[in-house]
């Protein structure tokens, strides 16, 4: 079917369903959703934010500070038997996760991106199942940044700070109210739970454009990253790496906040007393020592600066040619985890003589 | 679509004893239409599973035969390879895959093939010398340079006459040392010393070789030194693999997979790679 522009704009327009919703109305919103999902979002823990099951709307802080751990473990929960086995035989297959719907509220456009970065790993050639049953039952109500922090580059790397796909609701502040887009039937649906919606005028959108030239402004840090992928191989012996050797601690905690950090572990265990037990898969990090080991002792990561260019090359190099987009998304929670203040904007910079 | 993590079930139908810390395990799956399925291409690898312990990667020590069954051979020296020894025939065992890409037994036809390995690096190579013994008009010369540390590390020793017999082809083996009232009426010394009496010529050549890396490290060294170019070598690596999926993200080298995108790579789409002790 061939459609001409103008016919594409306003079939375009029918098809992305937008509201507007006042701010007063945004807890009573909040609450309908909650009596339909398993509603998760921001809530305070400590002087920081955590994503946490929400049973009451006034529990959600949107205007919040990147979470310490990211949004993976929706999706790539830390650890999950992949199958149980009695007497040498396979005898059960867990399907994992939630059999009902899951809605993560006012997602950072950089978690939101994260997402599209595990399916392309697990929902590849080999599908993960497990994976895929979570993923389908995962509703993403995405708001837009208007503050990001000093260590956000999601500007850099495509994926914020506001989003245009990935999404089945995007929320942008407008001051007295938010423009709610829809991305997907479902989102269609959410948005007609607001309640006392009115339709967005022309300058509403316009608002959006303002709001998100207004953001783009305030980043601090930032990534060129045009060759990045080719300029990173060509940088493996950069002297930076010796400096990094020398300081880095190996804690595997940059690993640990990714939230595209997907590496894992299997590992069997089983009763004492008998042959029956489950295979266990279990996040693992590439900037462990173990991590490469190998028989014999051997090990071809063996030097802490291998490891941690391990984890650089694979967020800002290697991934190109492995599903064909970064696999940063410019979270920043490597730089606010590292003690001893590496920072990836840093090195990505190195590698282009900076 | 089947959970790619489900092993199949298959038997240890007969073991033999290679070396002092090495088996044959000839093994076949029990289900009649995953067995007609199983298809391999040298070179590839399984991931066995012994339930309670664990699953690592091995590579295939010879072609399934007309009955299904195939043999993987194996040197016991972590846990699961440890648990593994102490199996007997008639045991049961899991199997995923094959996975991975083999050796390039397709672009080999007509070329001189030069093999070398060491130690337990032999077994991988194996299907490959059935391949050409089978079908001998397909493949130019065969010369086969093979390396243990002593002279009881040799796997496979049973089979170098017939090896030998092969028409147009070479066998040559070294061990690194020989221990005192041994008989050894081979070469000492590392695989590469094999190199200086070498037959096979660059010219429409093809190299495999597989073993520990630093040894193809030297291997590959002095390949090139005689004239051979990175796009004629074949390397088989070694990585610590967990699912054999291009998932699980340990056997990564810079932007390879060595489960998918090997185990069997050209040396000329390697080079240049981090971690890599070649």
């Amino acid at each position: 079917m061939t459609i001409s522009v103008q016919e594409k704009e306003s079939w375009k327009g029918e098809a992305v369903p937008a509201a507007l919703l006042m701010k007063e109305d945004l807890m009573s919103w909040i609450g309908s959703l909650i009596d339909v999902y398993a509603v998760y979002g921001p809530k305070p823990k400590g002087n920081n934010f955590s994503f946490e099951r929400i049973y009451s709307s006034e529990e959600i802080v949107l205007d919040y500070s990147t979470t310490i751990l990211p949004l993976k473990k929706f999706l790539d929960p830390p650890s999950e038997a992949i199958l149980g086995f009695e007497e040498g035989s396979v005898s059960r297959l867990p399907e994992g996760g939630e059999a009902s719907k899951t809605l993560l509220f006012g997602v950072h456009p950089c978690d939101a991106s994260s997402f599209a970065v595990l399916d392309k790993v697990f929902m590849g050639e080999y599908r993960d199942d497990r994976y895929v049953r979570r993923r389908e039952n995962i509703v993403t109500v995405a708001i837009a940044c208007t503050e990001p922090e000093e260590t956000c580059f999601c500007s850099s790397m495509g994926t914020g700070p506001s989003l245009e796909q990935g999404y089945d609701v995007l929320l942008t502040d407008l001051q007295d109210r938010y423009l709610v887009e829809s991305g997907s039937p479902e989102g269609d649906a959410i948005i007609k739970m607001i309640p006392r919606a009115t339709a967005p005028k022309p300058t509403d959108f316009e608002r959006k454009k303002r709001s998100t030239e207004d953001t783009l402004k305030k980043f601090k840090r930032k990534v060129v990253t045009d060759r990045l992928p080719e300029l990173f191989r060509k940088n493996l012996d950069n002297p930076m790496w010796n400096h990094i050797r020398d300081i880095d601690l190996a804690c595997g905690q940059c690993v640990l906040v990714c939230p595209t950090c997907y590496c894992f572990d299997i590992r069997d265990t089983s009763e004492v007393t008998s042959a029956n037990g489950e295979r266990v898969r279990e996040w693992d990090c590439c900037v462990l020592l173990e991590f490469a080991e190998v028989a014999m002792g051997g090990n071809f990561r063996k030097d802490r600066g291998a490891r941690i260019r391990q984890f650089m090359g694979h967020n800002l190099s290697y991934c190109i040619e492995q599903f064909g987009r970064f696999k940063c998304v410019g979270c920043g929670r490597c730089i606010q985890a590292c003690p001893v203040h590496i920072d990836i904007t840093e090195v990505a910079s190195k590698v282009r003589g900076g | 679509m089947k959970d790619p993590y489900v092993p199949e079930k298959a038997a240890i139908e007969k073991i033999r004893r290679e070396t002092v810390d090495t088996k044959t395990y000839t093994v076949r799956l029990l289900n009649e239409r995953k067995r007609a399925e199983f298809s391999v291409e040298p070179g590839q690898f399984i991931m066995v599973s012994l339930f309670g312990i664990g699953e690592a990667p091995f590579s295939l020590s010879s072609i399934p035969n007309s009955d299904g069954a195939f043999n993987t051979t194996i040197r016991a020296v972590g846990n699961i390879t440890s648990a593994l020894d102490r199996f007997e025939e008639g045991a049961i065992i899991g199997v995923r895959g094959p996975y991975g890409h083999g050796w390039p037994i397709e672009s080999a036809r007509g070329k001189d093939v030069l093999i070398v390995a060491g130690g337990i690096g032999l077994p991988p190579l194996r299907p490959v010398v059935s391949k050409i013994a089978q079908e001998r008009r397909e493949y130019g010369g065969l010369e086969i340079l093979y390396g243990a540390r002593m002279p009881d590390q040799m796997i496979f020793p049973y089979e170098y006459e017939d090896w030998r017999k092969i028409k147009d082809a070479r066998l040559e083996l070294t061990v690194d040392s020989v221990p005192a009232n041994t008989v050894w009426e081979h070469n000492v010394g590392v695989v590469t010393t094999l190199f200086n009496e070498m037959k096979t010529y660059p010219e429409n050549s093809v190299v495999m070789t597989c073993g520990p890396e630093i040894m193809m490290r030297f291997v590959v060294r002095g390949l090139l030194a005689k004239g051979f170019a990175p796009s004629q070598i074949y390397v088989s690596l070694e990585r610590r693999m967990k699912c054999g999926i291009a998932q699980c993200g340990h056997c990564q080298i810079g932007p390879k997979y060595v489960c998918k995108d090997g185990p069997v790579f050209k040396l000329s789409d390697i080079q240049g790679l981090p971690d890599l002790a070649l």
